[in-house]
């Protein structure tokens, strides 16, 4: 039975007089694993920035049945000096009230169990400017999961992360998918991963070029449309190789 | 405590123990969000407010509360202005800054010119924290409670922003407001600030305890409590260190701001902090 969790009806939106995505419709059903790709300037970021609000549509509908939506946003460079902690970090999201002075005592325990749950426990007492790339994303991935949500949208979330990172990040993507039922809508240009990991692909390129099963829109013809011409290779996992276009399918 | 028998080293030294903590405190959010130039831009382009005023004779001297009031008015209007430029510009941040900062201060010394008696200026330049009133106690008294309550209130919104800004704006804070304030806020405080430290000196005294407490602190928390706390014992001890060698007091207060952060960063050469992890490129380039 059709249950969709967010329905997105003919989205239009504007910078200025620069149109980012015209006409786009899609519908994700509660519990896929979604995956969004597209060329750069395509208008990814704007669409998953719609969905939470950061960007106002200039047309269209945006519809959301979650619950709540986790949002783990593209990563910026980090201040490497920020005196700030993981702990003072996820407590910005526990503390409900203005004021915030640090952690207080009784949320360590919940930070403690929130980070265990994505393996990052250890990194509870660092500094963010001090973790690595993929440390830093799961750190993200932890804050977004705080008041459970059942629809997580990730930017990019592998951008900057190395293979091995990678690799326990996919894992990591999983084990949210698979037990805890949360649904998923991922941007990224790794198509392996969006191969390995989604129920549905879309494809956009300010509008919608194609939507469907992984091993449907993974082709070099579908591809094409959104990128404008093929360039033969692809990024492998983790950005550091590329394959053959061929060897997908 | 000889020194405090003066009624004027009393105001000085409440002054100075009520803007040492509270500069430190607005300073941390300053550099995490690097704007010490925007500071320091508003505190010279204050100069020209400064002449503004006594070109115009809105006021007769710069220490009248009618010159408190233009510099509000005016620093407010060059924060504003600038905070815009960033906002609906693609001029770099340093650019906007630099030509705020050089428009105004050469703004400032064309109307110096035609300024008979530029003495007047000095006050303005360099401070001077023993001609405070009793009602500069109390005006200063004031603005460490708005800015505490300002900070505090906005903790949360402050720090998450410094991360990120799209965290806090789906935490609902409004992250335009936020910044407009805030900027105001600096310039308020730089403004009314300016007859005590002087347009050269307010930006070490807000910037100079920020930068010892980054340095030191191995957490936010700390680095709150530390740079109020270097604020109040470098201006407590600029104060009390003046009296005794017979300096002006504004850039003794600078000075010891100065030699804290210098004591700090040879303590934190010989000490890694406990846990502290080496960045990430350190440990890289050892494992490559």
């Amino acid at each position: 039975m059709l249950d969709p969790i967010l329905e997105i009806e003919k989205l239009c939106v504007a910078y200025g007089e620069h149109e980012v995505l015209q006409d786009v419709s899609i519908t994700i059903q509660r519990g896929q694993f979604a995956c969004l790709i597209g060329p750069n300037g395509a208008g990814k970021s704007t669409l998953l920035k719609t969905i939470v609000g950061l960007v106002r549509a200039s047309g269209g509908s945006v519809v959301s049945r979650a619950r709540q939506i986790g949002y783990v946003p593209q990563q910026l460079p980090l201040d490497a000096g920020l005196p700030l902690t993981v702990a003072e970090f996820l407590s910005l999201k526990l503390t409900r009230s203005r004021w915030w002075f640090g952690v207080r005592h009784s949320l360590r325990e919940p930070i403690r169990a929130q980070l265990a749950e994505i393996g990052a426990a250890h990194l509870i007492d660092r500094r963010l400017g001090m973790l690595s790339g993929g440390e830093f994303q799961r750190i993200l991935v932890a804050y977004a999961l705080i008041n459970d949500p059942d629809f997580l949208l990730l930017d990019e979330p592998l951008t900057g992360v190395d293979i091995r990172g990678g690799l326990s990040f996919d894992g990591l993507l999983h084990h949210l998918h698979d037990h805890r039922h949360i649904t998923i809508l991922m941007v990224s240009h790794d198509l392996h991963l969006v191969e390995h990991l989604s129920d549905v692909v879309f494809c956009i390129n300010r509008d919608l070029c194609c939507l469907g099963h992984p091993d449907e829109v993974l082709k070099p013809e579908n591809l094409a449309k959104a990128y404008g011409h093929l360039p033969g290779m692809v990024r492998d996992a983790g950005g550091s190789a590329f394959i053959p276009m061929a060897n997908i399918h | 405590m000889e020194f405090l028998d003066l009624p004027q080293m009393q105001r000085a030294f409440i002054i100075a123990l009520i803007a040492g903590p509270v500069a430190g405190l607005l300073g941390t959010f300053i550099t995490l969000r690097r704007m010490s130039f925007f500071s320091d831009a508003i505190s010279h382009g204050a100069m020209t407010g400064v002449t503004l005023g006594l070109t115009l004779r809105l006021a007769s001297d710069v220490n009248s509360p009618a010159m408190q009031l233009t510099l509000v008015v005016f620093c407010t209007a060059i924060a504003l202005l600038m905070a815009w430029l960033f906002e609906r510009t693609t001029l770099h941040t340093d650019t906007v800054i630099a030509f705020s900062y050089t428009g105004s201060v050469a703004l400032g010394v064309v109307l110096i010119s035609r300024l008979h008696g530029y003495r007047k200026l000095e006050g303005a330049l360099f401070g001077d924290i023993l001609a405070s009133s009793p009602a500069d106690v109390w005006i200063i008294a004031g603005l460490g409670t708005i800015t505490l309550g300002f900070l505090f209130l906005n903790m949360r919104a402050l720090t998450l922003s410094i991360v990120q800004e799209n965290l806090a704006k789906i935490e609902g804070v409004n992250i335009r407001v936020l910044n407009y304030a805030f900027v105001v806020l600096i310039a308020v405080v730089v403004a009314l600030l300016l007859q005590q430290l002087g347009a050269l000196l307010i930006s070490g005294l807000i910037v100079v305890p920020a930068a010892a407490a980054r340095v030191m602190a191995g957490t936010f928390r700390r680095m709150l409590i530390f740079s109020a706390g270097f604020g109040f014992v470098g201006a407590a001890s600029g104060v009390f260190s003046s009296y005794h060698l017979d300096t002006p007091t504004g850039p003794t207060m600078v000075l010891c701001d100065v030699a804290i952060l210098m004591l700090c960063l040879g303590a934190r050469s010989v000490r890694r902090r406990p846990g502290e992890a080496r960045p990430p490129a350190e440990r890289q380039s050892e494992t490559a």
